[in-house]
């Protein structure tokens, strides 16, 4: 689903966010992929989303190349890709709904079909009760599952999780992994970029660990073991 | 389908973003009062002194013999010059009608006039160009030794010291008018820019959003075009219906000082096409341009 081939970033000379990378993630896994802050993790993610194109080696997602991808299909990779992070990124001037269905409408989807689809991604994330509401009057777990269920609007293979409870309390933060591994069970590929030592543990999931832009394990079990 | 999304986006962000909006529309607004304050100015200097221009003139007087045949020549004469734009020849008994007309108020004056017992006036030429520095060429043309015997008295230095003050006056209106408009255009470009760049970097995170979750540009540019369309309408529809209110009350009392009445109704009536188009397309390509420039620098996501 994920390959990477002797992929490195260098911002100059003395900044490496990552160094010669080679990964290979299958279709319906769940991994995550742990390491101390400035390790590469974000730019991990930020290479899979196309948000910056690698400095070597070569990027597939789904069969394809996006190495050097070019500012029109972005969109259609930013489609097919679920993202959410650490701060929601929810547009605050929109509501929970227009919020899940304006990533429908920039795709260009019928009305009919936005109405039929928001409901039902905000049914398997448990908001539909606050479908008027703004992200200034949800708490910080209710706003992350409503990014959450704003990536999944395009039924995307791949969902990239990057830090999703770096801002939540205990409960929050189990009910958020609770939905990942749901998500994970009907199928899509989750990739989970985390510092939390307890979800790793728990998830007893592939984890990949980050160690100066490289990787330094690879475990099909995992634990955190910084 | 995608438009009409945009469109709405677009009023959606100006409803929400409301006092944003509002200040927008207001510098606007002003910056539109400001050149339509200099229109009006250009407007009423240049009936000035069209208005003076029209009253200057200058007379020849001739002498009583002075033979018809002389006059008509110098009449023909004149007629023929290409700057000159009206003569008018007044009869000896003309003048005395008209001198008596203007001292009717002078009894003194009149009584004088009747113990000469006889007309002493000879008749006159009246001189009009259609440019006050024609007058000069005029002047200079008279001075030749054949006409020297059948005048005998003129107004010309009057009338010269008169047009090189009206000169002086409009050149330096004109030179003002130039700077202010200059200054206007300026402010207004600065303000603008930056109200507009400040509206792009308070929603850069909203920018870096739409594009993550797959917006294409069109998309993200497409409600910041459409906005400066809608402020552009907004404003000009405003300072339209406050120009409308302004000239009902100044032109009344312009009435008095110019030969045409409510000529500053008139003038916006008769250029209404290309003032309204003129300064929609300079408001527009401003709100536009300076949108786009402020975009280019958070489209980088």
């Amino acid at each position: 689903m994920i390959t990477l081939k002797g992929v490195s970033k260098f911002y100059d000379k003395k900044s490496i966010g990552l160094d010669d990378i080679d990964l290979a993630i299958e279709a319906g896994e769940m991994i995550s992929i742990v390491g101390q802050s400035g390790t590469g993790k974000t730019t991990l993610v930020k290479l899979l989303i196309a948000e910056e194109q690698p400095s070597k080696g070569k990027i597939e997602v789904g069969g394809w190349d996006i190495t050097n991808i070019s500012g029109k299909d972005i969109p259609l990779l930013r489609r097919q890709i679920g993202v959410i992070f650490q701060d929601f990124k929810l547009l605050g001037k929109k509501t929970v709904q227009e919020n899940v269905a304006f990533a429908l409408e920039v795709a260009g989807e019928a009305k009919k079909r936005i109405s039929d689809i928001v409901p039902k991604v905000l049914d398997v994330v448990g908001l539909t009760d606050v479908l008027h509401k703004y992200p200034f009057q949800l708490s910080g777990g209710e706003q992350q599952r409503v990014a959450i269920a704003r990536s999944l609007v395009h039924r995307p293979k791949i969902l990239v999780a990057d830090e999703p409870t770096g801002n939540l309390d205990t409960i929050n933060t189990h009910e958020i992994i609770e939905i990942l591994k749901k998500i994970n069970d009907f199928g899509t590929t989750v990739v989970l970029v985390t510092h939390n030592r307890d979800i790793v543990n728990k998830l007893k999931k592939r984890v990949i660990t980050l160690e100066d832009g490289k990787i330094v394990s690879d475990e099909k079990r995992g634990k955190y073991r910084l | 389908m995608g438009l009409l999304r945009i469109i709405k986006f677009s009023l959606q962000d100006m409803a929400r973003n409301a006092s944003l909006s509002f200040m927008t529309v207001l510098i606007l607004v002003l910056m539109l009062l400001s050149v339509n304050t200099l229109i009006v100015v250009r407007v009423l200097t240049n009936s000035a002194v069209e208005s003076i221009n029209n009253q200057l003139d200058v007379s020849v007087h001739f002498v009583p013999e002075a033979e018809p045949e002389k006059i008509e020549e110098l009449r023909v004469y004149l007629s023929s010059s290409p700057e000159v734009s009206e003569v008018t020849v007044l009869n000896a008994q003309d003048v005395l009608e008209r001198f008596k007309q203007t001292n009717r108020n002078k009894p003194k004056i009149l009584a004088s006039l009747e113990e000469l017992g006889k007309n002493p006036f000879g008749p006159t030429i009246i001189v009009k160009t259609h440019d006050p520095k024609d007058y000069e060429a005029v002047i200079a043309s008279l001075e030749v030794p054949e006409y020297a015997s059948l005048i005998q008295d003129n107004d010309f230095i009057d009338t010269q010291t008169g047009i090189t003050k009206i000169h002086a006056i409009t050149s330096q209106v004109e030179r003002f008018t130039i700077v202010l408009s200059a200054l206007f255009a300026f402010i207004s470009f600065i303000i603008i820019f930056n109200t507009v760049r400040v509206a792009i970097f308070t929603q850069r995170i909203e920018i870096s959003i739409k594009k993550l979750v797959g917006a294409t540009n069109w998309f993200v540019r497409g409600p910041y075009i459409f906005e400066s369309l809608f402020f552009t309408v907004i404003s000009m529809g405003i300072a339209g219906a406050l120009m409308y209110f302004a000239l009902g009350l100044i032109d009344p009392h312009m009435n008095g000082l110019f030969r045409d009445s409510f000529i500053l109704t008139n003038y916006y009536k008769s250029h209404i096409l290309e003032l309204a188009a003129g300064q929609f397309f300079a408001v527009l390509a401003l709100t536009t341009l300076t949108s786009l420039l402020a975009m280019r620098r958070y489209l980088k996501v």
